[in-house]
């Protein structure tokens, strides 16, 4: 049975009717079509699905959408877009750090979070705080270039 | 994740109410703290029951306080939270919890409760076994009232627990260390998203002749059914100085106490291995903690 | 050149740090169903029975197949090659009363969701008859073991033989003999978007495919073969890019002819997508089992070279019996030797199937040899770099692989003497000696000495491409091709070497994005190093004609012989005298016109013979397969005590011809080597040995390195040996990088502890066994 439920993503207000155990990931994807989240296993080990609530980043395939009532959901179509773009989206294209780009949503997201805390992060912490993200492309290391590209621009 | 049975998904506002909500599901009920166990559950087979999911994170339990020199830990605190909080950031005698916290990805950190890591019940988990060499001790709050249980002897098995299914962990209590007490935590992983091989904590005590008093020493990962406490290492300890070659001897006995598995992980003979390492390493570790 | 050699950004990267709409995963159709697939517990079995009467009733399902509803023609799923090929078995059906391996497809549900369709799963009932199964290639081999394809004697699908010169003279001229045994593993490729198709069925037996692949053609072959339709009637859609391959999507798996079928029991569109459990257990780099005999002078020259090489190529051949053919071919071509001889085998076992996974059966060719370099170096006290050059094969010398080619381009020495000194080999310390307590630290190299750039001389192998280059009225061009990025930079090599050709700068250049099989000429998968060199001439070709016309008719604007005219940045040019210039918008526009054109001074004619799209197209194959030459060197820190390995540092040195993007090239050597560590110190596929099942199939037990296992400097150093056929001098890049870190990594471990590790994955317990200290 599903239920209706209100969630704030990307600063927006969404009303959407959902299974009780719905993933927000499933919610995000299927329901109101933000597609940045991606899906890469399902069972919170890749990272692709990673986005912010309440301005940490989770996996939102292990969360679930009703628990995300009341909270402000940003996914990585909510950090800058095409003409806007947030500094580390910039770095990422200048860096290289883009490959296939399937983990790239996700890994903004676990860099973000860095971002917000931590200014100018040194190497060893950089690369912690993605570790929760896989890539199977880029052996991370222009990733890592990309973040400090944009720590030093912010 | 489907859950073919679900009726709702609760988000109760009051303890009274969550256990009320236990008691009507019994067994078919599954409490939401971080929620992020669901890999566990479907390794365990249980997805299918489930009838109600219990969300625990409006009943006001996230928060730490100290209690008579105790801390406690609200069973919904999150590991980041404990992470940040001065006192255990910087106590030598925590120093465990803040090893064990190191391993955990941002998004689990984020997530990730102290009662729900306890609760999973599952010896792969790094926290717990860093709490129970602390002596750390669990209130449990349920449908026949309030008692307080040691963590050493919550576990009865893998995803095995002494909670009875209206019953819920509402905080974790962290004793008062005594004096000149250091621990230490460790955990062998192949990459540093992985749940243990083997983890091991240590505290150890140093009394005025600069002899190890009170020792404590668990291990976990897959090395038996349940954390396992090495009481022939602790014995060993126990009286001897705080020195390297009684922590070589501890390390020759702890693996008496652990029954390690085979599987595709790791040999038993590999584990029982690390385990003998990481028992000098820990100790020499927490002994360095002392100043 | 202006545009080649330089990191230019990939136009793909904007919508990918944005949200990547466009990958496959992402796409639907109005009123699609979702499909499921119910796999067998058992690995081998035959089924009895199959009752889905239950599943059928469950509201919302819409169609049910089971092997009674699938065409029986056998076939092979490999992309590359053509569907009647001699060289690979036929021996896949998409559903079949045999089972083969656990996890194999034996019903499938259409539903008007994922859940509904995976609830009507629980609802079939299968009666198998459990059958003896065999896991071993070589217990597969034995007398009475379980026979598992009609017409396979002893399971052996294919067994290649290529034998020079005269092998047992060689031993006998030997002043050394050395013998060895290497193991590899079972390994995935873990690109991260998983497996995905929607298809439609259109009517009269006609299909429309969008599907995460790396070969847009060979998909379109393999459906409609399996299917026993006509090939045109299957159009398979070109994604603008997909999330990883890695030769993990180089064939038609399950999921494509099954949601073809159920579309069209159905009447409605199909989606399926693997879970990350069906991924691990769809495609893999076969284990190899490679036993070395090689004999040298004392100075180190090779005298003879056996091999013989055992593949486990799991319950079908596929690309199993032709990973073996270039496994071989690796080793064969590595060194130069009079006489060698190679024996390899493919065998059929209950486990999974086997794939393509970047290096094509290298990896396990140059973990064996290059080990045994090292052994044979280190006990004969040579050095290791002039061994190797002593040993390697030599520019202008014949081409192992192509009759009557030579090789054009070969900076192998430039090779290893700058990734020696980058890394300070000369400077290592002997075995065991650098480090103390339980901290040892050692530096190891390995050479790929030979590979491709396409397939060019492999029999049977597709190796042709095309292109389309047309310029738009407002000096753009836009380049069609049916080669699929997968990820690691087509879009950006192919459009950089286009707008070199034309004339024309970067941001001019745009690659179409909804090309199909009716569209675009044929292109190769995107395997085989071969996109740069092979796709990239074809693109090259094609900017080159469209160069022509549009020089055409510049010339008759500039009243000049076309000849006279140059193009540089979006201008076109009187050599020599820079004024007399149009845009290149000014003559695609002027050829686009109408015949008479209204100006100020009145209707003015052009001419008939400059009218129309300035257009260039190719389809050709290339001229060669030249050979990129790789050196890995890496720096390692072993703790003796738990066994555990850290990459430090790396320095990869890489002949490439030419470099069209260095960020780009240096990009594939990073990723490569986080897959080549992984290979190394990590990954393995593992099945329970009883029933067959993967223990290994998501991410919490298949383990592959985080940002955190990965060195914090890994050096490329490109070598531009300039190959003479290539576009404008580029050979190939993306595989080699994945091959040297294994054996440069083991070779690294005995440098540091003294041991020499022969199987992979090099766990911190087999570490520690080798060291004998468990
Ligand atoms: C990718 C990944 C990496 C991880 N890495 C690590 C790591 O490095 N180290 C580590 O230690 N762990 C790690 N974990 C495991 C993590 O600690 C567990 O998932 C743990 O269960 C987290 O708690 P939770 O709040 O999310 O639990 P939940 O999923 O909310 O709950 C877990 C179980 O406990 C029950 N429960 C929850 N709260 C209570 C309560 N108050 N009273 C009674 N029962 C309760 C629930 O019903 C459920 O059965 C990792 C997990 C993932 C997915
Ligand atoms: S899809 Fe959520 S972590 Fe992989
Ligand atoms: S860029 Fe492909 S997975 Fe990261």
């Amino acid at each position: 049975m599903k239920k209706l439920i209100e969630l704030t993503v990307n600063g927006e207000h969404h009303e959407v009717a959902v299974t009780p155990e719905a993933s927000l990931l499933n919610v995000l994807r299927g329901d109101l079509g933000l597609v940045g989240p991606k899906k890469g296993c399902d069972a919170g080990s890749c990272g692709c699905c990673s986005v912010h609530v309440d301005g940490k980043v989770v996996y939102s395939c292990m969360t679930y959408a009703v628990g995300a009532q009341g909270k402000e959901i940003t996914t990585v179509e909510g950090i800058g877009h095409a003409d806007d773009l947030h500094p580390l989206q910039q770095a990422f294209i200048d860096a290289g750090a883009v490959q296939c780009g399937y983990c790239t949503s996700g890994i903004l997201m676990a860099a973000k979070q860095l971002l917000d805390t931590t200014p100018k992060p040194d190497e060893e912490t950089i690369r912690h705080a993605i570790a929760g993200n896989l890539c199977r492309c880029t052996g991370y290391a222009k990733i890592v270039d990309a973040i400090k590209l944009a720590a030093d621009r912010l | 994740m489907a859950l073919p049975n679900i009726q709702d998904y609760y988000v109760p506002g009051t303890r009274q109410e969550a256990v009320e909500l236990l008691g009507k599901f019994g067994e078919n009920a599954m409490l939401v703290a971080g929620g992020t166990f669901v890999h566990g559950l479907e390794v365990r087979g249980v997805l299918g029951e489930i009838e109600a999911l219990i969300d625990i994170g409006q009943l006001g339990l996230a928060g730490i306080r100290s209690e008579d020199g105790k801390l406690v830990v609200g069973a919904t605190t999150n590991f980041g939270e404990i992470q940040a909080h001065a006192d255990i950031a910087s106590a030598p005698h925590y120093a465990a919890i803040i090893d064990a916290l190191t391993y955990p990805p941002a998004q689990i950190i984020n997530v990730g409760t102290i009662g729900g890591c306890i609760a999973a019940s599952a010896p792969l988990y790094d926290l717990p076994c860093a709490l129970s060499a602390l002596d750390a001790s669990l209130r449990i709050n349920g449908g026949n009232g309030a008692r307080e249980v040691a963590l050493g002897e919550f576990f009865t098995g893998l995803f095995e627990n002494v909670l009875a299914s209206n019953e819920l962990i509402t905080e974790v209590v962290l004793p008062a260390a005594p004096a000149n007490t250091a621990s230490a935590f460790l955990k062998l992983e192949t990459n540093a998203n992985d749940l243990a091989i083997v983890n091991l904590a240590v505290r150890l005590t140093v009394d005025s002749a600069g002899n190890c008093a009170d020792t404590r020493v668990y291990v976990g990962g897959g090395i038996g059914e349940s954390y396992a406490r090495a009481v022939s290492a602790e014995a060993v300890l126990n009286g001897a100085p705080a020195e390297a070659a009684s922590f070589d001897a501890a390390s020759e006995a702890v693996v008496n106490d652990i029954e390690p598995v085979d599987d595709h992980r790791a040999s038993a003979a590999y584990r029982a291995h690390i385990v003998k390492v990481y028992t000098r390493r820990c100790l020499a570790t927490a002994l360095e903690r002392l100043g | 050149m202006s545009v080649i050699g330089k990191s230019v950004a990939r136009p793909d990267a904007l919508d990918k740090v944005t949200g990547g709409k466009a990958y496959p995963v992402n796409f639907q159709l109005p009123g699609m169903l979702h499909g499921k697939l119910l796999r067998s517990p058992y690995p081998h079995a035959k089924i009895l029975s199959i009752d889905t009467s239950a599943a059928e009733q469950l509201p919302g399902v819409k169609a049910v197949l089971t092997h009674h509803d699938v065409p029986q023609r056998k076939f092979t799923s490999v992309y590359f090659v053509p569907t009647d090929t001699k060289s690979l078995p036929q021996d896949l059906l998409i559903m079949s009363d045999h089972v083969r391996f656990a996890g194999q497809p034996v019903a499938a549900v259409a539903a008007t969701s994922a859940e509904i369709a995976e609830q009507a799963l629980e609802l079939i009932e299968v009666d198998y008859e459990d059958l003896p199964a065999v896991f071993d290639p070589e217990e597969a081999m034995q007398a009475g073991a379980p026979q598992l394809h009609d017409g396979a004697e002893n399971n052996i699908a294919v067994a290649p033989v290529m034998e020079f010169g005269d092998i047992e003279a060689g031993f006998a001229g030997a002043d050394h003999i050395f013998e060895g045994t290497y193991t590899t593993q079972r390994a995935h490729t873990c690109y991260l978007e998983p497996r995905v198709c929607v298809a439609e069925y259109n009517g009269n037996d006609g299909y429309t495919i969008n599907s995460s692949m790396q070969h847009l053609f060979g998909l379109r072959e393999k459906l409609a073969f399996a299917l026993e339709i006509p090939e045109s009637n299957v159009r398979v859609i070109k994604p603008p890019y997909i999330g990883g391959g890695f030769g993990g999507k180089l064939d038609m798996s399950y999921i494509e002819p099954v949601a073809a079928l159920l579309s069209r029991k159905s009447g409605r569109p199909v989606r399926m997508e693997h879970t990350r459990y069906e991924d691990f257990i769809t495609t893999t780099r076969n284990p190899i089992k490679v036993y070395l005999k090689t004999g040298v002078k004392k100075d180190g020259t090779f005298t003879a070279r056996y091999a013989s090489s055992i593949l486990d190529a799991g319950a079908h051949a596929t690309h199993g019996a032709e990973v073996i053919n270039v496994h071989g071919f690796a080793w064969l071509s590595s060194y130069h030797c009079e006489n060698m001889k190679w024996e390899g085998k493919s065998v059929y076992t209950n486990n999974m199937i086997g794939g393509g996974y970047r290096g094509y059966g290298a990896p396990q060719a140059c973990f064996a040899f290059e080990s045994q370099n090292d052994e044979i170096c280190e006990t004969l006290g040579l050095d290791p770099i002039e061994f190797r050059k002593k040993n390697a094969r030599q520019l202008g010398s014949a081409h192992p692989l192509v009759p009557g080619l030579t090789i054009d381009s070969y900076a192998m020495e430039e090779v290893l003497d700058r990734g020696a000194e980058a890394i300070g080999l000369a400077q290592r310390h002997p075995p065991g000696a650098n480090g103390d307590g339980t901290t040892k630290r050692g530096i190891g190299m390995a050479l790929f000495p030979f590979w491709v750039s396409g397939c060019v001389g492999f029999p049977d192998i597709y190796e042709h491409s095309g292109a389309i280059v047309k310029l738009n009225v407002d000096g753009t061009a836009d380049v069609a091709t049916a080669s699929v990025d997968i990820g690691s930079g087509q879009i950006t090599t192919l459009l950089q070497i286009a707008a070199e050709e034309l004339g024309l700068p970067m941001a001019a250049m745009r690659m179409v994005d909804t090309s199909d099989t009716t569209t675009v000429p044929f292109d190769a998968p995107t395997h085989a190093s071969r996109i740069t060199y092979g796709s990239g001439l074809a693109i090259k070709a094609a900017a080159g004609e469209a160069k022509k016309r549009l020089l055409d008719v510049a010339g008759t604007m500039l009243e000049a012989s076309p000849e006279d005219l140059e193009v540089v940045d979006g201008i076109v040019r009187v050599k020599g005298s820079p004024d007399t210039a149009l845009t290149v918008a000014d003559v695609a526009s002027r050829a686009e016109s109408p015949f008479i054109q209204f100006t100020d001074q009145g209707p003015a004619p052009t001419t008939l013979a400059e009218k129309g799209t300035i257009i260039g197209l190719s389809s050709m194959a290339p001229p060669s397969n030249p050979s990129p030459i790789a050196a890995g060197f890496v720096e390692v820190e072993v703790d003796t005590e738990t066994g555990e390995v850290k990459v430090d540092r790396v320095v990869y040195s890489h002949d490439l011809g030419r470099v069209i993007n260095p960020k780009g090239a240096e990009g594939q050597v990073e990723g490569g080597f986080q897959q080549g560590i992984g290979y190394a110190l990590m990954e393995e596929i593992q099945f329970d040995p009883d029933s067959g099942t993967c223990l290994t199939g998501c991410f919490l037990d298949y383990k592959i390195p985080t940002a955190v296992e990965m060195p914090t400097q890994i050096e490329s150093i490109f070598v531009e040996s300039n190959e003479p056929t290539g576009p404008f001098g580029a050979k190939s890049m993306s595989e080699a990088c994945v091959v040297v870190p294994a054996p440069a990594i083991a070779n690294a471990i005995y440098n540091a502890t003294g041991a020499r590790l022969k199987d992979l994955p090099i766990t911190p317990e087999r570490v520690l066994a080798a060291l004998g200290e468990l």
